[in-house]
């Protein structure tokens, strides 16, 4: 208990305030404006915590990834455009809010059940964290294959577009990962005679060029300047947004979903790979299903809006359990914040609970007072907040380029990693522009590396026997799991095939 | 026209360093971590520079440059000036990467004015394992060769080559397990995955204090401050001798008369009781050596490493 409250102390620090406000007002601009992502704003902003120290540091990151997922909400409902992918399904009743004049509500709704959802997830992290990190202390090599393993096929399962395009993004992310210095036998692979290549490809300059760089790369192109006039045009006939709180009539009637739709959002954030859009959309479908006003969803249901936000922000802090208790990302932003923390000089896992505990306590009350921040912020800007979309985009993506490259350099000192930053860019803007996903790509990328280290690891200590992934119980389930869900799509399809269905989306 | 123009550069900055030669030094220090901040390397270098200020009255620039076995950082001052205004922070690695095939470069490449200090490979097991002193444990490996399931930092790194200096001036057999780093084999030999680690007493310290493991023997050329009761090798009977250090430099070829200036200011500075007082927190072992032992040390530790890697059966030229 002394502990919490020599982390409570430490977050009150006023510097670690000051930078927090900071990354939630940083976030809310980045949320809003379509296009830039919560993990973009991450990314790009990492390197500049370096000079800070690491609580001050870590707050601005935190702040910036909890508002840029609410702020996401706002853009939804203003313009019918989701801000981050996560809000994708606030789109579905929040404009239809907004066109009804009920805007003010929508984006109050936005905020508080946002809030409630970042709360529930913080405290899902806080209390299943400490026993779950005591009982992946024992995980051995076998184990963390087996994780590696499932995260991976998690891919195929999330990307559901197209279930090949994804598996190509992922290999090649896990071919990138054997670039450099074979982990077991110290001989060099693929590194071109560059000494630059010996440690691999940085993940880092490689996130800050995928979302930074490729994602401008891909607004330039797609850029049409007369749509553009005409989506001002639309913007500046200015719909009344009415109230903003929601009446306590209101919020009874939403609370058994919210509550439920806050749980599955937890987990879904836990499972590597799965983020806040595909946990909002689960939500948002299966409280269509079960609520007692379904025809309402899709036309201004607020409780369908509620849902949907209750969801997205969830998902953080679930994502956060599986980054800190296991080492392995459970979603984009939380891949960034892993560099992040081992940038600081800590590795996250397990040993983080015992060795750096201070400091996990400290990311904790950071996440809820991120939470607490954006709730008064942002029902105080509610009405405000549509201002940021009047931003220029020129202006956005000449900024977030600066920001790439002063990033990329920093990271290391080292400008090859701004080349790294720059070559991502561009496949980020290929992968965009083809139809590939950079998720499955990041992911083989991060995962591919201790997929292969464990995997021989393993064989080391079994010397050369198999066996030892079947024998020990925990890996023994985790290729179960695995097994599973590679066999859940054409399960799916026979399934839906024989009942002759078709769900909506 | 261009050669003329270089020609005359070239004079004007010799007229300048014979002109500053004198009062050296005459403005900021510019000295490279190759390594990532906050680790033993950039914390060592930092609170060194900070006594080094103090001392010489100019400022000193600190700047990381990690990456590839710290060959990135090295490198890149190896291709610097050699007019004392680019230093170095010099790990045991420097003699390393070369026989590791990463670079050519090697200690060789540098003007060493101190050696900071050192950390020696501990050889640490489990509280509930059978073996309580170093001849127990070797008994064992030894009736039961590739049994004990060895952990380290890394293939190729210094705590690898550790345990494989124990195998080689015993004759026992173990089973090396690589990790990412120090940390994660500590970690899997806190959760049974490994019997043994061979890394840094520091390394160890938490699970020594609270009783989850043992430190058999030290292979350092004292004991370590960490733990204190633990015998070294040497004392055992061993002639075993693994130790990561820290020490710095300048590009080869740096005038003997700033490397004195830098060799005295250096000495005080390791000297001085915040120097000590850190090292003394991170469990690194204060061990100042002047410039001519410290390259008398390195030349002996590039011979034994060019002779140690092949050995492991690793090295990739």
């Amino acid at each position: 208990m002394s502990e919490w409250l020599t982390g409570f102390w430490n977050v009150m620090d006023p510097g670690v305030l000051l930078f927090l406000g900071i990354g939630v007002l940083g976030g809310m601009v980045i949320g809003a404006l379509p296009g830039l992502t919560a993990t973009m704003g991450v990314a790009i902003l990492t390197p500049l915590t370096f000079w800070f120290e690491p609580t001050r540091g870590f707050a601005m990151l935190i702040g910036v990834w909890n508002s840029a997922i609410f702020a996401g909400g706002i853009t939804a409902i203003l313009i019918n455009t989701p801000g981050t992918p996560a809000s994708i399904a606030s789109t579905f009743d929040g404009y239809a809010l907004y066109k009804q004049g009920k805007g003010g509500l929508a984006l109050g709704i936005n905020v508080i059940y946002s809030a409630f959802g970042g709360i529930f997830g913080t405290l899902v992290l806080i209390f299943f964290s400490f026993p779950l990190a005591r009982f992946t202390i024992g995980f051995g090599a076998t184990e963390y294959f087996g994780l590696a393993f499932f995260g991976l096929t998690m891919m195929a399962a999330v990307s559901s577009d197209s279930v090949l395009k994804g598996m190509i993004a992922g290999f090649a992310g896990i071919l990138f990962s054997t670039i450099g210095i074979d982990p077991m036998l110290a001989m060099k692979r693929f590194t071109l005679g560059s000494v630059n290549l010996i440690d691999g490809v940085q993940f880092l300059p490689v996130m800050i060029g995928m979302f930074g760089v490729g994602e401008v790369l891909n607004q330039i192109f797609e850029h049409d300047r007369l749509a553009e006039s005409a989506e001002n045009a639309r913007r500046h006939v200015n719909l009344a947004l009415g109230r903003v709180l929601p009446n306590l009539a209101e919020i009874h009637s939403a609370s058994r979903l919210t509550t439920i739709s806050a749980m599955v959002g937890a987990v879904v954030g836990a499972i590597p790979a799965a983020g806040g859009d595909i946990a909002s959309i689960i939500c948002w479908g299966q409280a269509r299903k079960w609520s007692k006003h379904p025809e309402e969803y899709g036309k201004g249901s607020l409780e369908g809006l509620a849902v949907s936000t209750v969801a997205n922000n969830s998902v953080l802090g679930g994502a956060l359990t599986t980054m800190l208790t296991l080492g392995i990302p459970g979603d984009a932003a939380t891949a960034v914040l892993i560099g992040s923390l081992m940038m600081y000089g800590m590795q996250p896992g397990p040993k983080m609970f015992t060795e750096a505990k201070p400091f996990v306590i400290n990311i904790m009350l950071l996440m809820l007072l991120a939470n607490l921040a954006f709730l008064a912020i942002g029902l105080v800007t509610a009405k405000a907040s549509a201002k940021v979309l009047a931003v220029n985009p020129r202006t956005v993506w000449v900024s977030v380029c600066l920001l790439c490259v002063v990033g990329s350099f920093a990271l290391n000192n080292n400008s090859f990693d701004v080349g790294i930053m720059f070559a991502s860019g561009i496949l980020g803007f290929v992968f965009r522009r083809t139809g590939y996903a950079p998720g499955p790509f990041i992911l083989g990328l991060l995962l591919g590396r201790m997929l292969e280290a464990n995997l021989r690891r393993a064989l080391v200590i079994s010397q050369g026997s198999y066996l030892i992934f079947l024998t020990r119980p925990i890996s023994c389930i985790l290729l179960v799991l695995t097994v599973l869900t590679l066999l859940w799509p054409l399960a799916k399809a026979l399934l839906f095939r024989s009942a002759g269905t078709k769900t909506g989306s | 026209m261009r050669k003329v123009l270089i020609l005359s550069l070239a004079a004007i900055l010799s007229l300048a360093l014979a002109a500053s030669a004198g009062q050296y030094p005459a403005r900021q220090i510019a000295i490279t971590v190759p390594a990532a901040p906050g680790g033993a390397s950039d914390m060592t270098t930092r609170i060194f520079t900070s006594q080094m200020e103090k001392l010489l009255g100019v400022p000193f620039i600190v700047t990381n440059r990690p990456g590839a076995s710290c060959s990135i950082g090295m490198e890149y001052v190896k291709n610097r000036a050699p007019d004392g205004y680019n230093l170095c922070y010099i790990p045991v690695e420097s003699v390393m990467i070369r026989a590791l095939g990463l670079t050519d470069l090697s200690s060789d490449d540098f003007d060493f004015f101190a050696r900071a200090m050192t950390i020696p490979a501990a050889l640490t097991v489990r509280k509930e394992a059978p073996w309580n002193t170093l001849d127990e444990f070797l008994a064992y490996a030894k009736a039961n060769p590739g049994a004990v399931k060895t952990g380290n930092s890394g293939t190729g790194s210094i705590w690898h080559i550790a345990a494989s200096a124990i195998e080689e001036a015993t004759g026992i057999k173990l089973t090396h397990v690589p990790f990412e780093g120090g940390a994660p084999a500590v970690a899997a030999l806190m959760g049974g995955n490994i019997d043994a680690v061979t890394v840094s007493p520091s390394e160890v310290q938490a699970g020594v204090d609270s009783g989850a493991f043992k430190v058999l023997a030290v292979l350092g050329e004292k004991r370590s401050g960490v733990v204190p009761d633990v015998k070294t090798a040497l004392e055992l009977g061993y002639d075993i001798k693994v130790l990561g250090w820290g020490a710095f430099a300048a590009p080869k070829g740096t005038p003997p008369e700033i490397l004195s200036i830098l060799e005295k200011a250096a000495a005080a500075a390791i000297d001085s009781d915040e120097v000590k007082k850190f090292f003394k927190e991170r469990g690194f072992d204060h061990a100042y050596l002047d410039a001519a032992a410290m390259s008398a040390f390195a030349k002996a530790q590039l011979a034994f490493y060019d002779e140690a890697i092949p050995k492991l059966g690793i090295a990739s030229k």
